[in-house]
């Protein structure tokens, strides 16, 4: 059986390639990794998820070499170093553990200058990296480069395991359930924070993870491993939600795969939604025109630079007793900037008045509504592009399957 | 005489015998330390060399310190030298122990990351696991010291320096008036030493000690 997790030609530059690696341990009848062929494209984050014990984080340790292969080969970045100095290859990749690992005896400073030290880099050129990189995790480094593991918080200790993970500007990052530890809150703005750095830095992550929504949030590419790392399927997660490749995939992702894909899209990916607006100072019997020309209960009043500041509907107007419009009617709830993704907008929109989630660019200028209808038809248009792929690719798998046919007597 | 006009009288004798004191048990504590953790660095990772090692220093600590100074007088004829070696001996357990005690409560996750990151085998014990450790050493070392400096007494029945010589006196002249101030003034040597090791080690210990782990 083969165990072979490639990409197509749309795909960068192969960046790291695991060519039919195999981890046994003695006594264990099974090998922990079994004859595994991956590839991971330059730039993007590839997931390895899968159940406990499926050999996802064996596997990833492999690719630094914590974990000696017993067979097999790893090349990475058109090198074999299967068999380079272990800690000359660590030097080049960025490692990032669930526990994060500080060293509690050295200041955030000394902790981020550990592998240009190794690199051999001058003090002055470490100072000003050790100052970017802070600045990059949001941490001032006034105030934090003096200080001990101790001090900080949860989350300050996961975002300096990243900055230290950086610090060498390695091409390749291996992240080992990095938000593991972190509470559910403090670990969305995590993960929203390091997506937007990805975006800047373009790295090569492997990140390990056995939270399948986590898998969707963060991978440009998901290989769901079941035991033995085999590859159940390796895909983006758009295929995986829409075409789960066996019985097992679709267990792993579990149920409500329609709600999972709202958030591989985002709203300013899709069309939005006008609605009757008026702006502040307009008389009642104008707004009352100008509502009677849609089909809505209420008109979004706008300020002077366009930000939403009520909602009003007919009924607000008759009680309004001569009152201006940013007096009566209901506040704007549901705001939400275009990067939100389509859960987001949804979880919005489901407690807002009149169902809708108002769209508003950074400086909180009145863009547009996003509503139920929709979300509803941007994953009806997600799973039909999704489903068209999938069968294609069938399509491609059984001509091959018909020209072996045909050539063998 | 009383207590105080035999300090007076035998001032000099008294001081001379702190220092060498002092220097008897600071030569030992220091064999003791570069051993100790010598030992305990080769075996922390290993089962079966720790149990020996732990096995072996234990069973110095259980040798009755007469007979052992009595039995190194043959190799090494008497005055320092066997009190030297016989303190070595009985001084290296808590060192030992305590060395592989701290390498070994160090947190794995921090080992791992730092191999993550590129350190050799050698960089990793010396900058991460060494230093993590150094408490729980620091605070075996001082162990040891105050248990040596209460065995070096014995010494003197090979002719050892320091205050044991002043108890020895005292003990052979039972009866005789001034035995009970010879055994006094050695007994309050032994503690004033005692006293000294022990704030030298826990100043030792505050300044050698990181910030970021007190």
């Amino acid at each position: 059986m083969t165990n072979i997790g490639t990409v197509d030609g749309t795909a960068g530059r192969i960046m790291i390639r695991l060519e039919n690696l195999r981890k046994e341990y003695p006594k264990e009848p099974k090998p922990a990794v079994d004859d595994l062929t991956l590839e991971i494209p330059e730039g993007e984050i590839v997931i390895l998820v899968g159940p406990s014990g499926c050999g996802k984080t064996t596997t990833m340790k492999m690719i630094n070499r914590i974990i000696e292969p017993t067979s097999g080969r790893i090349i990475v970045d058109d090198k074999d170093v299967t068999h380079e100095d272990p800690d000359q290859l660590r030097r080049r990749i960025g490692y990032v553990i669930q526990q994060i690992g500080l060293f509690p005896h050295q200041t955030i400073a000394e902790n981020i200058a550990t592998v240009p030290k190794l690199l051999g880099w001058d003090a002055k050129r470490i100072d000003a990296r050790i100052d970017e990189l802070l600045e990059t995790v949001s941490m001032s480094p006034a105030t934090y480069r003096n200080r001990y593991p101790k001090q900080l918080s949860g989350g300050q200790r996961q975002r300096v395991g990243v900055a230290r993970a950086l610090s060498g500007d390695p091409a390749v990052m291996l992240m080992d359930e990095p938000f593991g530890a972190i509470d559910p809150i403090t670990r969305d703005r995590l993960q929203n924070e390091f997506l937007r750095l990805q975006a800047e830095v373009r790295k090569t992550i492997v990140f390990v993870t056995h939270d399948i929504d986590e898998a969707i949030k963060m991978g440009d590419r998901i290989a769901i491993l079941q035991e033995g790392s085999r590859i159940a399927q390796y895909d983006t997660p758009e295929q995986i939600l829409t075409a789960p490749a066996s019985d097992f995939v679709a267990d792993f992702i579990g149920a409500g795969a329609s709600l999972k894909r709202l958030n591989l899209s985002r709203v300013r990916d899709i069309g939005l939604t006008q609605w009757p607006t008026v702006q502040l100072g307009t008389e009642p019997s104008e707004v009352i025109e100008t509502l009677r020309r849609s089909d809505k209960g209420a008109a979004l009043v706008l300020d002077e630079a366009n930000h939403p500041r009520r909602w009003v509907s007919a009924l607000d107007l008759q009680r309004a007793d001569g009152r201006p419009l940013d007096q009566i009617g209901l506040p704007p709830e549901a705001v939400v900037e275009p990067q939100a993704t389509l859960n987001d907008a949804l979880n919005e929109l489901i407690t807002a008045n009149y169902s809708v989630a108002i769209v508003v660019d950074a400086d909180g200028t009145y863009q547009g509504i996003v509503d139920i209808d929709h979300i509803n038809e941007a994953i009806r248009g997600m799973r039909t592009v999704a489903r068209a792929k999938a069968r294609a690719g069938l399509a491609e798998d059984r001509d091959d399957d018909l020209l072996t046919k045909g050539t063998t007597p | 005489m009383s207590l105080w006009e035999f300090f007076q009288g035998r001032y000099d004798d008294l001081l001379q015998a702190g220092f060498d004191h002092i220097w008897l048990v600071g030569l030992s504590v220091f064999l003791c330390t570069v051993i100790g953790v010598g030992l305990g660095v080769a075996t922390y990772r290993t089962n079966r060399p720790r149990e020996i090692v732990l096995a072996i220093t234990s069973a110095f600590l259980t040798v009755p310190s007469f007979a052992l100074f009595v039995l190194l007088i043959p190799p090494l004829g008497i005055g320092a030298p066997p009190v030297i070696l016989a303190l070595t001996m009985y001084g290296l357990l808590p060192v030992v122990r305590n060395t592989i005690t701290g390498l070994r409560e160090v947190d794995p996750s921090i080992v791992e990351s730092a191999q993550g990151m590129g350190l050799s085998r050698t960089q990793r014990l010396t900058r991460i696991e060494l230093p993590l450790a150094w408490p729980v050493i620091v605070t075996g070392v001082r162990v040891s010291a105050l248990i040596l400096v209460g065995i070096a007494t014995i010494g003197a029945i090979v002719d050892g320096p320091g205050y044991g010589e002043f108890i020895f006196n005292g003990l052979a002249r039972v009866g005789s008036p001034v035995a009970v101030n010879l055994v006094l003034a050695g007994m309050i040597g032994v503690i004033v030493v005692a006293i000294i090791f022990d704030v030298l080690f826990a100043v030792i210990a505050k300044l050698t000690t990181s910030r970021g782990i007190r």
